[in-house]
């Protein structure tokens, strides 16, 4: 059901990662349809990151094929896959310290990321609109010319969400984008989130489960590098092997471990 | 007053370039001159070190090879037209080899102090920056580089006189001398000319958009990359930047100097580049074209006085900057060092406010939007 009828904008064959002899990730399929909004869970050590990390070109994959677009993308550099239209969300919220946010956001915002359009070129109205649009989304527009490093985490966390629509990709792979949030943050990420699927093809990976259910939308489990299963929330938390692996802890509710 | 601030440095700056020639003597005003060219080189250092990350142990190449390509001009300017430079009769060479031939033309000779050096950093920064090689690997590599073209001009007697390197002062440009006190005070004004102007490139390069890449690159070249920047671009060109400063940077030292030698390729000598800029402070440009002067100045001074120590005080600045100021001396300054000293000393400074509503941007914003209402809290 999570596949849907048009060809697939993103599509993983039989992704397999060896590090050393271990297996990051083991056989994995997965694919998006466009404009699907995707979570992805997994115990810790599933590959989530490392699963990421394939996609966005980072680490190369063992055995098998990732695909956008009808197209391979093994081989490519980073900043190729960043361009063709994928982007990332770190972890934990990666911004440039001792760049104000709108710097931040400027280096971000799309457009030629070639050295001597840098410098020789300026930032059109339009980018430096979107810039602007971009801080008022996240809340940022009173600290725009501070320093990043001194922002709160949460603000940091929203400024690099910003970062990446700022790049308006058309697949964003966002890692743990509520970690360290409050609880009113998490659902203004979550309600961003669910706004940006339809235009864009959106996954997240996060640990609270709260907030998967928030999302409303299907769920894949990756366990041991492979995918365990998909569906929606409800139908994953049944599932008997999900329980056994990783949501197992009580009948009734789901362990947190965010 | 704002106005003001802007051009008093510019004005003490052209009165310094007037005056000190009238008042200092020709030997403190050449040592001054060959300070201040050092601080082309500082400048590159900081561009690649202070703004994109890269700790080069390796300028001395490119300086070096501007001052070579200077000092072969100079070599066969100051010969009667059909002999050769004297050291070839040493070694036995009847004719100028044949790379020396294009240094006859003044022209190529300007235009090959930076573009050689440029170059030759952009080739070896592309190779290195393309296996993305960085942080301390890449300090080795450039000292071994060092070493590998220091052995290397050290043995070649018959193409360049190897370890003696060549003279530059019995040159005559324009009639005169170059070893002239005439025309090492006209070198001086060159030499602060093209430090303003080294010094603009790199502001003109790190104030905008480049320059938050570079910074981006310091602080996080993997984010950057998934951002779809290609860093191997940006660090060969501020790398090839920062060999080419280091030529013209060479190119003016060895004028006023008077030799160019293969000693200027000596390890230590680019591991004193890199302390002027520390010193001075790292992502400052004004910081490292003052490094480069005061600690050149200093050791002068302390040498005369006090052979033995220099390397001890030397020492001692690099420490007391890596420990108590790592931002050198002007980021101490710029980051209120001052201020702090006078709190020490029982004056401390006074604030109108509590610092934290001063400078809380939330704060701030809020006060502007009141203040903008009519009627609104004061």
């Amino acid at each position: 059901m999570t596949v849907s009828a048009s060809t697939p904008v993103l599509e993983l064959r039989q992704v397999s990662v060896s590090f050393d002899g271990f297996w990051a990730l083991n056989d994995l399929n997965l694919s998006l349809a466009p404009g699907e909004l995707r979570a992805v869970i997994g115990p810790n050590g599933a590959g989530k990151t490392t699963f990421l990390d394939v996609i966005t070109g980072k680490v190369r994959p063992t055995k098998g094929d990732v695909v956008f677009r009808g197209r391979s993308l093994l081989g490519i550099a980073e900043h190729r896959i960043a361009r063709l239209g994928i982007g990332r969300k770190f972890q934990t919220p990666r911004v440039y310290q001792n760049l104000t946010p709108r710097r931040n956001l400027e280096l971000a915002v799309k457009g030629s990321h070639a050295p001597f359009s840098l410098l020789f070129g300026r930032l059109d109205s339009r980018q430096r609109d979107r810039v602007q649009q971009l801080l008022a989304v996240v809340g940022l527009e009173a600290h725009a010319s501070q320093r990043a490093g001194s922002l709160s985490h949460g603000q940091k966390q929203w400024l690099e969400i910003a970062m990446l629509l700022a790049q308006d990709p058309d697949v964003l792979l966002v890692d743990e984008p509520v970690a360290g949030l409050s609880e009113e943050e998490t659902e203004r990420t979550g309600a961003l989130l669910r706004s940006l699927a339809g235009d864009h093809t959106v996954l997240v990976i996060e640990h609270d489960m709260d907030f998967i259910r928030e999302l409303d939308c299907p769920v894949t489990v990756l366990h041991e590098g492979h995918v365990l299963c998909e569906g929606p929330m409800e139908a994953v938390q049944s599932d008997p092997r999900v329980i056994e692996v990783y949501l197992g802890v009580e009948d009734s509710g789901v362990e947190d471990d965010a | 007053m704002a106005k003001w601030r802007t051009w008093l440095p510019w004005l003490l700056l052209v009165a310094a370039g007037l005056i000190l020639p009238a008042i200092l003597p020709p030997f403190r005003l050449n040592l001054l001159g060959r300070f201040l060219s050092l601080g082309i080189v500082a400048l590159g250092i900081d561009l690649i070190w202070g703004f994109t990350g890269m700790l080069s142990l390796g300028q001395g190449i490119f300086f070096a090879l501007g001052g070579y390509a200077v000092g072969m001009h100079l070599q066969l300017l100051a010969l009667p037209p059909g002999e050769l430079p004297e050291f070839f009769g040493l070694y036995g060479v009847k004719a100028l080899p044949a790379f020396w031939q294009p240094f006859h033309s003044p022209l190529f000779t300007a235009l090959c102090i930076w573009v050689l050096p440029a170059l030759v950093a952009g080739v070896l920064g592309y190779l290195v920056f393309r296996n993305r090689i960085k942080g301390v690997y890449f300090s080795i590599l450039t000292q071994a580089a060092l070493l590998v073209f220091f052995n290397f001009f050290n043995g070649q007697q018959k193409l360049i006189n190897g370890t003696n390197g060549l003279k530059t002062d019995t040159a005559r440009i324009f009639g005169e001398l170059v070893g002239s006190d005439s025309m090492q005070r006209n070198l001086f004004w060159l030499t602060l000319v093209l430090v303003v102007a080294a010094w603009a490139l790199c502001r003109w390069l790190t104030r905008g958009r480049f320059g938050d890449a570079l910074i981006a690159i310091r602080d996080d070249e993997p984010r950057l990359r998934f951002t779809g920047y290609n860093p191997t671009a940006y660090k060969t060109l501020v790398f090839a930047i920062a060999g080419a400063m280091a030529g013209v940077s060479g190119a003016l030292y060895t004028v006023q100097s008077g030799i160019v030698s293969p000693q200027y390729m000596a390890v230590p000598f680019s591991i004193e580049m890199v302390i002027w800029v520390a010193v001075g402070g790292r992502g400052t440009l004004i910081g490292a074209v003052l490094g480069a002067v005061l600690i050149n100045y200093a050791k002068s001074l302390v040498s005369e006085q006090l052979p033995e120590t220099w390397l001890f005080i030397q020492g001692g600045l690099f420490l007391l900057v890596v420990t108590a100021l790592p931002d050198g001396l002007v980021g101490w300054w710029r980051q209120g060092g001052p201020r702090q000293i006078q709190a020490m000393v029982g004056w401390p400074p006074l604030a109108p406010t509590y610092p934290g509503l001063d400078l809380d941007p939330a704060v701030q914003a809020e006060r502007e939007a009141l203040g903008s209402t009519p009627g609104g809290a004061p």
